[in-house]
Parts: C-alpha cells; structure tokens; sequence
C-alpha cells in the first residue's frame, strides 16, 4: 500500500491498570511518507508524524464553542490553559501560569512571562481576560453569542470578577468559596485565546492561534483529518514529533485495522470485539488507564412513586447482577461500581462494597415496601455505546431479565442519544441508564453536579418535583436528601482536601445506602497503540498528552 | 432537436418538486422527537441555557412562521449555518466540500456500470440461450439482488482484510493533503501533479466504485439484453443481414442506437438510485460526502443540514431525470412532440 511504509517488527503487548506507558522497540520509519521527518532541531528528538485516529472529526476549532471531546483532543494540543492537569493524573500542575494562591474568594494566580501565540504576540494577563470576557460577559462587546454550557458552568457560574495586576498577575474574586476553581481553570473550555484574535474578528472555528505545543497546519473536513505542526517556540517540554495528523475512522473496526496495518499510531473509543483485534497483532498493544467517569441507572422519583421508597430502590440495587455486566456484557474493560465518585479521585471511599446480587434480599425489601407482587416501568436508555457503557441495550436486557426474577417488569425504551437527552431533560423518564465523564476531575463534578438538586427540598421529603424552578436536570433522579446536599456543599467550600475527603466519603455512605441509582460501572479508558510509539500515558483527563510522545 | 418549450416546461416543474419536497422534510424534521437547542447545549447545560439556545434558533417561534423563514431562506439560497456538524459553518460551504466527494463517485459507479452492463448485455443478446447468457443474467440477477450494506462489507473483508490489498476507508490514504481546485479528488491530484496521491485516491475509490457499480451494472445489462433482443428482431435489422451486412456491424450500428432508448431511461433512474446508494456507500466506506453528512445531521438534529443536504439530493434527481429526457429525445426524435 502507498501509505503503509512501515512494518510490523515485533509484538508488544501491555497492559497495566493505572497509568501506563509504552515503550516499546519498533524497527522503520515513516520517513518519506510525510514531509518533515527529519532530525528536528532541538536535538535528540525523533521527530516523524504521528497519527491519531479517532471515531470523528471536530465539529469546530473553537475551545468556547463545543462541549465535545473530540473538540478538545485537538484544541488541548493548540492551545494552553492557566493550569493544566498533570499527564495521566487526576493532580493539576503549572502551565501558563506559575504559581497560585486560593484563600476564600480570592485567587491570585502570577503568568508565566515570555510565552507566545502562533501568531508571534506575547501572552499577557489581558488575554485570559478576554477569553473570561469572551465566554461570560454579555456586557463585553466580543461576547460570543454561540459558547458553549461550559462559560457558566466551568467559569460564569463561580467568577465575581478579574482584575489585572499588571501584565503576569492576575486576581480573581468568586461568587462563593468554590474549592474545584482551580481545576476548572485547567479543563479544556478554559484555555487562553488571543486578545487580538478576540477583538480582531478571528475565526475560531475554521482557524487557531494558540500558545500550545502545536500550531493548525490544515483543516481538512472533506476527508475528517487535521494536520498539525511542531510549535518551535513552545514554552515547555517537547514536543517530539514533527507533526501529528488527526484521522477520523468512524468504524472501530477500520480504525482498530487501520492501526494493525501501521496506517495509525494511537486509536481511542474501543469496543470489547475491536480490542481483541488490536490484542492479536504483531504490530501494536493495547494500553489500559483508570477512567474518571461512571455509568448507572437513575431512578426519576419526580414520575414513579414506588421510586420514592429506598427499600424499592435498594431491592432493585441487590436484584441487577452489575458484576455480570461489567465481567460478561462489558468484557472486563470496566469495574463494578458502588458509590457515585469513582476511585481515581479522593472523593471515593474504598471501603464501601458495591451491592452484590441478592434476589432473596431483593424480594425481601419489596414486600416491605409494598410492592411484593411487582410492579412495572419503563428504562430508556441512548442507543449507541458511550465510553461509560460499552453495551447500553445488552445492559438494558440483562437488567429487565434480572428484575424480572423479583416480578418487576421493565419496558425497554431506546433513543438516539440527541433525542434521549431531550427526553431526560424534560423529565419524562421513568429510569434511564445515564453515565458521566468527568470535567475537572474533582469529586464535586459528581457529587453535586449528578445528585444535588441544586434546589431545596420540601420538609420530610427526599425528592424534588422535576419542574421546580431551578431544578438541575444534571441530576436524573429528582433525589433531593437534605443531609447528603449539605455534606455536598460544605465540601464545595471547604479548602483542605483531607477534611473535603472526610465529606465526600460521609456522602458517599449516604448515596450507596439511599440507592438513587444502581450504580454500575467505572470504565478503564482504552487506546491502541503501535510499537512505533513511546512514552505514551492515557489521561482520563486533559490531553491527549501528545507534545511528550515519540515516535520511531 | 430538443425544443425550448420542452425544457422551459421541465424547468418549470422543478420548482413544485422542490418546493413539495422542502415542505416535507420541514414537516418530518419538526415533527419528529429530539430537541436540537438540548443536543446542542449538550450535558451541562442549565435549563435556561438550553431555552436561551431555542430562542436564539427561533425555535419558539410558531411553526408556520419557521416554516416561512425557512422557504424564503432558501428561495435567497440562505441555508442558514450548521448547528452541529460543522458548528456556525455555512451549510453552503459544507456542501460545496462534501457534494463533489458524492458525484465523484455517482458518476465512477455509473461509469463503471455502464461499462460492465453493456457490453454484457449486448453480448447476452446476441448469444441468446447459450451458457454466457444464462451465466450473464444470473449475474445481473445476483447483482440486483445484493444490497450495499452487505457486498460492500463483503468486498472490504475479502480484499482489505484478507488480501490486504486495498484500503478499508476514507478517499485517500492520510498522509496526501491536496489542494481542492475541482473537489474531485482523481482530478484535483492530478492538477496537483502528485501522481503517488492519485494512485492512493484511485485505490481508495476502487472498492465504492464497484459496490455501487455492480447494482448499475446489473440493471443495465439487463436492460440492454431485452432491448436489444427486441431490436434484432425488427425488420430493418432482417434487411440489413439481408443485404450481406455482418452481424457486428448489423447490430452496433442498425441496433445499438434503438436498443439504446430504453437503457438511457434506467441510466437516468440508476443515477438517482446511486446518489441514493451512496448514502449506504459512503457509511460503509467512511467517505465524507454527503450521505455520510446527512447521516450525521440527522443523528444531531441539525435541521439546517438535514433540509439542504435533503433539498440538493431531490434537485440532483430531478435534475438528472431532466437531462435524462432530453437525452431521450435527442435519440428518439419523437418524444417532445
């Protein structure tokens, strides 16, 4: 084939829990396909091309303009934001900025001096303003119409103001004390965009300008790739290679081919059937990392009253075999979940187990409640795997088999995922299997954002009307326990992370025992990687941390 | 000749098409469930975000109202921007990248059909009930029979997987980045000079080609025996053997021409069917045209991607149907009288 010009060499095959790293030996090159494979000039690194293949394209190049991953797998290359997340960790690190303090309200964050755009204009603290500005600011004259849920939510929702303390120093006030600030300044919808580029008209979309490791060389959406190039004045490490090249490969399985015949370097979003391809090959190994998300069923106890009794819940929590899911439907590529923070964040209590199947305990606690001879709902559910469940319909089946055993009878109802969120959104759910990614990766991003109704609950009473003003429908399940979102809260805005831990776990007794899901799965994030590509880690958040990679 | 009268009056019709079906898709698409402000919005979005979204859209305005934007949008040949596919990029301009990607590869599979069906039904014709012929129209049949969803999958698994030979997916390998003159890749390689990126396009377009040639290919051959076996018969065809003419001749120039007729209309219709097939053709091969695009929107409930992407493929066909009696008529006189 013209485009494959290397060739297999040797078998590796890894695979860790936790983050892991492939260095593996690997003979060719690719020098020859593209252009710029050469001996780079900071000496030492490999250079050559890295390609990346992924199931889409991006729908646009603007960080404010999506909430998308696929987006952020190439803007995180593009652009930086003040802090970032350390490779393959759930800690922050610096990035453009170099240093912070946060007491109270108060942020104080000094910039890193001598950091460029693409475009040759020096970042200064005026940038971060008008990207604060651009995202939030109704007032500002640059305000973008079209931003994404991320403005308020990551920054709008917390910032009371920023002010400029010259060029390399900025001070922030927030609304409230907000422990996750700082890790919201590190997600992908965060980054620094030029003040020029905002003012001047620029457009985001199509184009990029940007302080990261790499610079926009082509956008080419007729064929879904994106080419970028070495930014040679990149402030920090790397990166390695020349280029990377963005491929999109809808299918898993011609993206897991196109990795064994050397066509990719690094695949993402593999199913349990494309792993086993990639297992199988000479030329390339699967890498495991510990994902920051969660999939599970939610109970809507605004639309069906037998939800609002926790023996109900808990009875169904003991009937569902989540094990067999995760072992049989799921393939292993996942672990049994038990409580709402998974474990890669010290919001997560290793002490508590997750409900194991117990039909005898299951019919027990329905009697209790009233319900000894059944009852019936409906379990919608997205159509399509997600990366928090691999098998939405095969987990549905197993569900309504397992329900059935207890004499509750579970209708299927399964939605594109558009026309599934409108569904939720509104309401109109019975229980639906949902799932989370992580944004910031601190435990509130689950605690509160998936379970506090973010309104008060009625006196002697666990659940919240679905229509109640305010609502947060980010919380499918209409639960509303007052002890639970005071323990929430006060972790939001406590600042030592020993005594949020202490909160966060009392929290997650609270949730496991009450059961306002049955909670089912953390999923591994899962890549492909060839033999040609060292230092690699999966980050189940920020990143891909491409700039560190090489390639032989 | 072709009267003006004729074509003024299939022009004419084109407008009612167009708009019957521009009322059609508004009504599917608005009446079917998913929300595009809550897709667009997306998880974290409030309530009041998702609302500010739909009124930004005009979303809550009454439906005759977005019902009337929308005609008088697209009689200014406004359609508006894309929601989620390409996000706050020109529909227009997402068409102009993505419609030439599916005519290239419409017309490489009628050309390909053509080339195959033909020949094949002319020679199943002239050896009437003899085994090329059983065999040939065993194949058409075949060929008819196959759906896309399963000979393209097929092919990829015997020459991709198996032999290796050619690749699974995209229009070019991803190493080739050219220049877009014509938005046909075999041609824009070759203005580019850049002759290892048109054997990679080639290789890359072999395997779509034939899954969407082999279906024209069947037809057409089929088309072509019956017609042509019709056409032997004919008396003027007798006079022409009479008079000591060899049978090729005989039958290339006396009945090529009349066999031709009907043939003409199937290649008209086929082309339809390959703009139709390369929505399946495009999603097997993971090639960016427009089926794929459509595919997408409809996933995300783009509406202004659905209604154009839908708009230019009834345009294409009419269009093509028109030229197709035309055509028509040039070969047979008769039929614009």
């Amino acid at each position: 084939m013209a485009d494959r010009c290397n060739e297999p060499s040797r078998r590796g095959f890894l695979k860790a829990a936790g983050t892991a790293t492939l260095a593996t030996t690997a003979t060719g090159s690719v020098a020859g396909c593209l252009g710029g494979n050469d001996e780079t000039d900071d000496g030492g690194s490999g250079g050559g091309t890295l390609r990346y293949g992924r199931s889409a394209h991006s729908a646009t190049l603007d960080p404010q303009n999506t909430t998308s991953g696929e987006v952020s797998k190439v803007t995180n290359q593009i652009y930086d934001g003040l802090i970032n997340f350390q490779p393959g960790e759930a800690a922050i690190t610096e990035s453009l900025a170099t240093d912070w303090s946060m007491e109270g309200t108060s942020v104080s964050l000094t910039l890193r001096e001598g950091v460029q755009f693409d475009d040759g204009t020096e970042f200064t603290a005026a940038d971060f303003i008008a990207t604060y500005r651009r995202f939030t600011d109704e007032e500002y004259e640059y305000y973008f119409e079209d931003r994404s849920a991320y403005g308020s939510f990551t920054l709008g929702n917390w910032i009371d103001s920023v002010e400029a303390d010259g060029d390399y120093s900025l001070n922030i006030t927030l609304t409230q004390p907000y422990a996750p600030f700082l890790r919201n300044l590190a997600m992908f919808a965060s980054v620094v965009l030029s003040a020029d580029d905002i003012e001047s008209g620029f457009d985001f979309d199509t184009d990029a300008n940007g302080t990261g490791p790499f610079q926009l060389s082509e956008l080419d959406d007729a064929n879904g790739r994106i080419q970028l190039t070495r930014n040679s004045n990149y402030w920090g490490d790397g990166p390695q290679v020349d280029q990377v090249l963005f491929v999109e490969r809808g299918q898993n399985s011609t993206r897991a081919q196109a990795l064994v015949e050397d066509e990719l370097d690094i695949i993402d979003n593999l199913d349990p059937s494309t792993i086993s391809t990639v297992e199988d090959a000479d030329s390339a190994a699967i890498v495991n990392g510990q994902g920051i998300n969660i999939g599970y069923l939610g109970f809507n106890q605004s639309q069906v009253e037998a939800f609002r009794d926790k023996r109900v819940r808990q009875a169904i929590s003991y009937a569902i075999d989540t094990q067999s899911i995760v072992e049989e439907v799921y393939d292993g590529i996942a672990t049994q979940a038990g409580q709402p923070c998974p474990p890669a964040l010290f919001g997560h209590d290793d002490e508590i187990e997750p409900y194991g199947q117990d039909l005898e305990a299951a019919q027990r606690l329905l009697s209790e409640a009233g319900y000894g001879d059944g009852f019936s709902f409906t379990l919608t559910t997205f159509q399509d795997a997600r990366g928090y469940n691999p098998a939405p319909l095969p987990t549905a089946e197993t569900i309504r088999t397992n329900l059935g055993e207890i004499g509750i009878d579970v209708e299927i109802d399964d939605r594109q995922f558009a026309d599934y969120l409108t569904y939720l959104d509104e309401g109109n759910h019975d229980a639906a299997l949902a799932g989370w990614y992580t944004d910031n990766a601190d435990p509130d991003n689950f605690y509160y954002v998936l379970l506090h109704p973010q309104v008060s609950s009625p006196e002697g009473q666990d659940w919240v009307d679905w229509d109640t003003e305010g609502y947060n429908t980010s919380n499918r399940t209409a639960w509303a326990n007052q002890e639970y979102m005071d323990l929430i809260e006060n972790a939001q805005q406590t600042a030592a992370q020993d005594d949020r831990r202490e909160l966060y776990h009392e929290a997650a007794q609270i949730a496991h025992d009450e059961a306002p899901w049955v909670y089912i799965d953390y999923a591994d994030e899962i890549r492909g990687v060839s033999n040609r590509v060292s230092d690699y880690s999966v980050a189940a958040i920020g990143g891909p941390f491409l700039h560190l990679v090489s390639v032989q | 000749m072709v009267s003006k009268r004729f074509i003024t009056k299939r022009l004419l019709l084109l407008g009612p098409v167009l708009f019957g079906v521009a009322t059609l898709v508004f009504s599917i698409l608005h009446l079917s469930p998913g929300d595009p402000a809550v897709a667009i919005a997306g998880q974290r979005a409030s309530q009041e975000f998702v609302e500010q979204i739909r009124s930004n859209l005009g979303l809550n305005d009454p439906l005759w109202e977005q019902y009337l934007r929308f005609l008088r949008d697209t009689l200014m040949l406004d359609f508006g921007q894309s929601y989620q596919v390409q996000r706050g990029t020109a529909v227009s301009s997402i068409l102009r990248n993505r419609l030439p990607i599916t005519i290239e590869l419409a017309i490489l599979g009628q050309l390909a059909g053509l080339a195959f069906g033909l020949p094949l039904g002319i020679i199943s014709a002239v050896k009437q009930d003899t085994v090329t012929d059983h065999l040939t129209r065993v194949g058409a049949l075949a060929g008819i029979s196959v759906p896309i969803y399963w000979s393209g999958p097929l092919l990829i698994v015997l020459f991709a997987q198996v032999l290796g030979v050619l690749p699974t997916s995209g229009r070019i390998s991803s190493v080739y980045f050219v220049e877009q003159t014509t938005g046909f890749i075999l041609v824009d390689t070759l203005l580019n000079g850049n002759i290892d990126a048109f054997w990679s396009a080639a290789r890359h377009l072999l395997l779509p080609v034939v899954v969407l040639g082999i279906y024209s290919m069947a037809f057409i051959s089929r088309m072509m025996r019956s017609s042509m076996l019709e056409v032997i018969r004919q008396d003027y065809m007798r006079t022409a053997r009479a008079k000591g003419q060899g049978a090729k001749i005989t039958v290339m120039k006396h009945g090529l021409r009349n066999a031709f007729i009907p043939v003409i209309t199937i290649v008209g219709i086929q082309f339809g069917t390959l703009l139709g097939g390369s929505v399946l053709t495009e999603t097997v091969f993971e090639i960016n045209g427009i089926g794929t695009l459509l595919v997408s929107a409809i996933e995300t409930s783009d509406y202004p991607v659905v209604q154009s992407t839908v708009l230019v493929f009834a345009f294409m066909y009419t269009l093509v149907n028109l030229v197709v009696d035309v055509t028509y008529s040039v070969f047979d006189p008769r039929i614009d009288q």
